[in-house]
């Protein structure tokens, strides 16, 4: 899949990579950093010019941010009908009230492979708007610029900084998952073992 | 949540983010002693633009002869000569393409072809930069820029 968008990024330029980081944000499995990456590095070789490059880009990946939120939050009238009165629904929109500017903001540069799935929660959990808006605006402007800065900065060494900063990101996620598992067992552990001193 | 549902998510998670870790850990290992393995590029310039690249190992099969002939400042029709095919419609066609279009029988023969070509172009083309700064011209070759 790289290798094509790349043959259509060097035969039509930006508005590839526009298409390409837009439907990205939908959640289509585009390789969109190592993309990023790429750009930066063609930049570099004067074959696209970086500012209107980087502006297309990151007009195109907010759009698809702001559609995917737009999702979340059209689907919350029927996800509310079915969790409304569950204290956990409760919990998890108050936390992602207090913790979500920066979970959009993350996701967007650094654990990108949940960026989708929080552009959903925040649409759902009624995040405001313009504070997802600001955070995503953040975000995606380092993705932009800095992944492409990066392809820019290294030139014809862009396919192994790509190599390793797609799969940095893929181990970040997994210390997340793995965290948040040992985190909820070391917290049951305790309380089953509170419970059994207390009886 | 129930208890037994609580431990059955506890398990994914640790069982997911362990194969994660292990599984990325050592692609990006990989990747980060890879990466140390290459020389270390030069800060970007403002003539970065019209340099010649030089190392033949950096094309690859998705790159188009346009490109390379930009890339490398070779005519992009001594790259068609040299495949003994037209350069009308097979522009905008990635190396890998035309492979599977005019050699299926030999896997991997555009690219070596290229290489070749491109290397031999090289070695002609110091004498002629040093009279020309700028790169040959070809009528009809596109331009890249948006």
């Amino acid at each position: 899949m790289s290798e094509f968008l790349l043959t259509q990024i060097i035969n039509y330029g930006a508005p590839i990579l526009g298409v390409t980081v837009f439907f990205g944000a939908l959640g289509i499995p585009f390789p969109a950093t190592i993309i990023v990456i790429a750009v930066g590095a063609f930049c570099r070789q004067g074959f696209l010019s970086w500012p209107s490059t980087g502006l297309i880009a990151l007009t195109c990946v907010v759009l698809g941010d702001c559609l995917s939120y737009a999702m979340g939050y059209y689907a919350r009238e029927p996800v509310l009908r079915r969790f409304r009165d569950s204290d956990k629904w409760v919990q998890a929109e108050n936390s992602f009230q207090r913790w979500g500017g920066m979970s959009v903001l993350l996701t967007r540069f650094l654990i990108t492979g949940i960026a989708v799935p929080v552009n959903l929660i925040a649409g759902t959990s009624n995040f405001p708007f313009r504070r997802f808006l600001l955070y995503d605006l953040a975000g995606e402007t380092i993705w932009v610029f800095g992944y492409g800065g990066l392809g820019y900065l290294f030139g014809p060494q862009w396919e192994a900084v790509g190599a390793f900063l797609s799969n940095a990101s893929g181990l970040l996620l997994g210390i997340l998952l793995l965290g948040v598992g040992i985190w909820l067992g070391v917290r049951r552990f305790r309380i089953s073992t509170g419970i059994q001193e207390s009886g | 949540m129930t208890p037994s549902r609580l431990r059955t998510l506890i398990f994914i998670l640790i069982f997911m983010g362990g194969l994660i870790v292990g599984f990325f850990g050592v692609r990006t290992l990989h990747a980060f002693r890879e990466f140390g393995r290459h020389r270390p590029p030069p800060p970007p310039s403002a003539a970065d633009a019209g340099q010649i690249e030089t190392d033949v190992e950096l094309i690859r099969e998705w790159m188009t002869i346009p490109f390379i002939s930009k890339m490398y400042h070779v005519p992009a029709n001594v790259l068609f000569d040299a495949l003994g095919i037209p350069a009308n419609k097979n522009r905008e066609k990635s190396l890998k393409r035309l492979n599977k279009q005019y050699f299926p029988q030999a896997e991997g023969i555009v690219l070596e072809k290229i290489k070749a070509t491109v290397l031999a172009a090289l070695a002609n083309q110091p004498q002629q930069m040093q009279e020309n700064p700028q790169p040959p011209v070809v009528p009809g070759t596109p331009t890249f820029a948006p």
